[in-house]
């Protein structure tokens, strides 16, 4: 076993289990309860019937077969997947915080979801069903950091400084890409999807276009998972990570391409929401401290349950959908300055 | 441990909030859609003519294969009572052939595709008997006796197959166009919620109410557009259709509640005339009735101005420069505003651009010297961002006070919508007053009433006819 920053202290291991158990459970309790908010209204024990009738077949059979579908194949799979994308998004934040060894770094550094906003702004603009924006999202968002992670081997100097700077070059170029399609498409129909589809929004969620979210997600979260007492080592820079036995250079393109896989297919299907990778990763320091061995699953936690409440909000507030970034934004920078004037812990 | 003491917290949350919860118990709003089997005046009808005893209340002259579909009608509306029909000189003759012509055509009573009834006295039985065939009720009756298909198999816009039951009672428009084409088919009292084109505008909406009643509790910009589509208020209103535009982004998830869902793309006046057909299919035969009139009258208008302005050789015909919401966003010629200037018997002076509004700069636009230019009328757009500024100075059709507003009642005239035949109307006597005989107030009336069922004041055809 690694060495854990607080193996000495037993009661304060108790009080952070507890913390961290919650934080974990949180997600779930707020999933359940979000199924039952909405517009259309049916209370909650209709909803809990509606849940089991696929187990218990005669159990839901008084209530519309509209709400079934309703909630079965639009609000299930909504939910689950805020909770997927905040989870994935709290997670490669402090992972890539922690290689970076820079606390402004969130999942965009190396322009992936820059990248798969050009990938969808191009599907909306010429090919238009949501699996081709689906796809062409991801591929982009890999394309955007195989350029950044190619640009950055051109030179023998730091590569982590390097790949920063290229990570920010690919991203303005593929910004410029977007806005250059924006400009051509048709303001009264292709324009306002694709600004639609860059503010974020988990509208179009279907249950066909969950599996890759669920596969990269799910995987990305438990390799993330096993590995995060290694995040520490890392953080501490190359020389003492090579000295603990653990190669510098490997781990980080190992972990690089576990996040990229993971962004991509967080926001292909959601569309580009900011300011959670970074804002989560934060607010989970000032609970657990930097440990990565807990920061992680607090993260983990944090993300899923801020991304379901945003969600909730977007889709229940107004009688249209607000834009998920807009409301990450709104609700995020305020939690983050907040949060950095009091942090006082390290990174 | 620790574990057991998380789940007994979950558990502790759960209960509390599913109790606070409970109090709402959801109470479906189901709205009864009035089983109207007999219209109201029925009775009163029934009442006067029944000391009559045996004296037929009118007679039918039908072609045989009609006679089972009229009976049915007949008796559903005068249970006990069976038709009389006669060979010849009956008061209502029921045909099936049956042309839609002529200037203003009337829309045929149609009470089957292809069954048309033509009142032949006055009496108030026999048009009370005339508008319960051609209703909603009368439909009906005649699906429910297998007359009349269950459901109707329509490739729409997008090429999708779709199949749709009969009747559509329940029917939500997410785009402004489509709405209009519902409207123009006189099937507007099923719609219960729609997207409306033209109708933001104070004018516009106060317009808008007067020819719908219902438009205010209709409207739903805000829950449905075409980048817009709330799923959870679209099961509130369980709706039996969903039409919208084949370029929408939602589509994936409506599918998931099971709607039937229609597609249209009318971006040519072809597409706008399938569009005006796939509409009056899914809402039955008078549907269709009123699509096929429509239809009628959109081509003689079109070919009236072709004839009148063949003389006119190409090089003499005026260029016409169409601007979109800011001035220097030109129509290409890929838009249907090309369409209505080719037919208006004008020249598109930014015909060889392609895609949809293009910017160009006041350079292109001096090159392209139009004799007339166009802006529409919504989005902000006006005839004074061009008549008043400084630069647009330097073209000819500025100092001459060449620029007009196309009009709109409610819909603007420029859109792919069924109003737009007006459009072209009022640009061939715009282009040319000498030629053509046609006359935008006469036609604006003669629309209105006809596909809106909305009788339109003189001081409203004012305000529209005009040239400014």
């Amino acid at each position: 076993m690694p060495p854990s920053a607080n193996m000495s202290n037993p009661g304060l291991q108790l009080s952070k289990k507890i913390i961290i158990g919650s934080l974990i459970i949180l997600p779930v309790v707020l999933f359940l309860l979000s199924l039952t908010l909405g517009r259309y209204q049916l209370g909650p024990f209709g909803v809990v019937r509606v849940l089991l009738s696929p187990l218990f077949t005669d159990l839901a059979n008084d209530i519309p077969e509209v709400a079934q579908r309703l909630i079965l194949r639009v609000r299930l799979p909504r939910i689950l997947a805020a909770l997927l994308v905040g989870a994935s998004y709290g997670a490669t934040g402090t992972a890539l915080q922690a290689i970076f060894k820079n606390p402004l770094v969130d999942s965009n550094i190396l322009g992936v979801t820059t990248g798969a906003g050009f990938g969808a702004a191009l599907a909306l603009l010429w090919m238009g069903s949501q699996w081709q924006v689906q796809i062409s999202a991801f591929v982009f968002g890999l394309v955007a950091v195989s350029l950044a992670f190619l640009g950055s081997r051109l030179y023998k100097t730091t590569p982590l400084l390097v790949l920063t700077l290229m990570g920010i070059l690919v991203g303005s170029l593929f910004s410029s890409l977007t806005s250059l399609l924006k400009y051509v498409a048709d303001p009264l129909d292709t324009l306002p999807s694709i600004t639609f589809w860059l503010l974020g929004s988990l509208t179009s969620i279907t249950w066909g276009r969950m599996l890759p979210l669920m596969i990269f997600t799910i995987g990305g979260l438990v390799f993330l998972w096993l590995i995060r007492w290694r995040l520490n080592i890392l953080s501490l820079g190359d020389d003492e990570a090579k000295s603990l036995g653990v190669d510098p250079t490997t781990m980080k393109i190992v972990i690089i391409v576990c996040t990229t896989l993971m962004t991509a297919a967080a926001v292909s299907v959601s569309g580009v929401i900011g300011w959670v990778g970074l804002v989560i990763p934060h607010a989970g320091r000032l609970i657990v401290g930097p440990d990565h061995k807990h920061l992680l699953p607090v993260t983990i936690g944090l993300g899923a349950s801020f991304l379901i409440l945003v969600d909730d909000v977007a889709r229940t507030l107004l009688p249209g959908e607000i834009p998920l970034g807009v409301l990450t934004g709104l609700i995020g920078v305020p939690i983050l300055m907040v949060l950095l004037r009091r942090s006082r812990t390290g990174w | 441990m620790k574990i057991v003491k998380s789940i007994i917290l979950l558990f502790v949350i759960l209960g509390v909030s599913l109790t606070a919860c409970s109090t709402i118990i959801t109470q479906q709003e189901v709205e009864s859609t009035e089983d109207v089997q007999q219209p109201p005046f029925l009775t009163e009808t029934r009442q006067d003519e029944s000391p009559q005893t045996n004296l037929p209340k009118f007679t039918i002259t039908a072609e045989n294969q009609l006679q089972p579909a009229l009976t049915m009608l007949f008796q559903s509306f005068y249970p006990d009572e069976t038709p009389v029909f006669v060979e010849q000189g009956g008061d209502i003759i029921a045909t099936s052939e049956l042309e839609i012509a002529g200037e203003h055509p009337d829309v045929p009573a149609a009470f089957l595709p292809g069954g048309y009834l033509i009142p032949q006295s006055d009496s108030g039985a026999m048009f009370d008997f005339i508008s319960f065939a051609v209703s909603e009720e009368g439909e009906k009756v005649l699906i429910d006796k297998g007359i009349l298909p269950a459901s109707v198999t329509l490739t729409d816009q997008a090429g999708k197959t779709v199949e749709i039951n009969q009747p559509i009672e329940r029917v939500i428009s997410t785009y402004g166009p489509s709405t209009s084409f519902i409207y123009s088919v006189n099937a507007q009292n099923r719609l219960v919620a729609a997207s409306y084109l033209g109708a933001r505008d104070p004018f516009g909406a106060a317009m808008m109410e007067k020819i719908d009643p219902r438009f205010k509790d209709l409207i739903g910009d805000e829950y449905f557009s075409q980048e817009l589509f709330s799923v959870e208020q679209s099961a509130t209103l369980e709706p039996d259709l969903i039409i919208t535009s084949a370029r929408t982004s939602w589509l994936e998830t409506a599918t998931e509640l099971g709607f039937p869902i229609v597609l249209y793309e009318a971006e040519t006046p072809e597409r706008l005339e399938e569009a005006m057909r796939i509409t009056g299919q899914l809402f039955g035969p008078r549907a269709i009735a009123y699509a096929d009139t429509w239809i009628t009258y959109y081509n003689h208008i079109i070919e009236t101005i072709s004839k009148q302005t063949a003389s006119i050789p190409e090089e003499d015909r005026p260029q016409v420069l169409f601007t979109g919401t800011e001035p220097l966003k030109v129509a290409s010629g890929e838009m249907y505003q090309t369409s209505i200037i080719e037919f208006a018997g004008g020249i598109s002076a930014s015909s060889q651009m392609g895609g949809y509004w293009q910017e160009v700069n006041l350079e292109q636009i001096a090159l392209w010297d139009p004799d007339v230019i166009i802006v529409p009328p919504y989005g902000g757009a006006s005839v004074e961002a061009i008549t008043e500024s400084a630069e647009w100075q330097i073209l000819d059709a500025v100092q001459e006070g060449q620029v007009y507003r196309m009009p709109k009642l409610v819909v603007p005239w420029d859109t792919p919508a069924p109003d737009s035949v007006l459009g072209i109307v009022w640009l061939a006597q715009l282009l040319n007053p000498e030629t053509i005989s046609l006359n935008c107030a006469d036609e604006a009336e003669y629309f209105y009433n006809t596909f809106y069922n909305y009788e339109i004041t003189e001081e409203e055809i004012a305000t529209i006819c005009k040239y400014e």
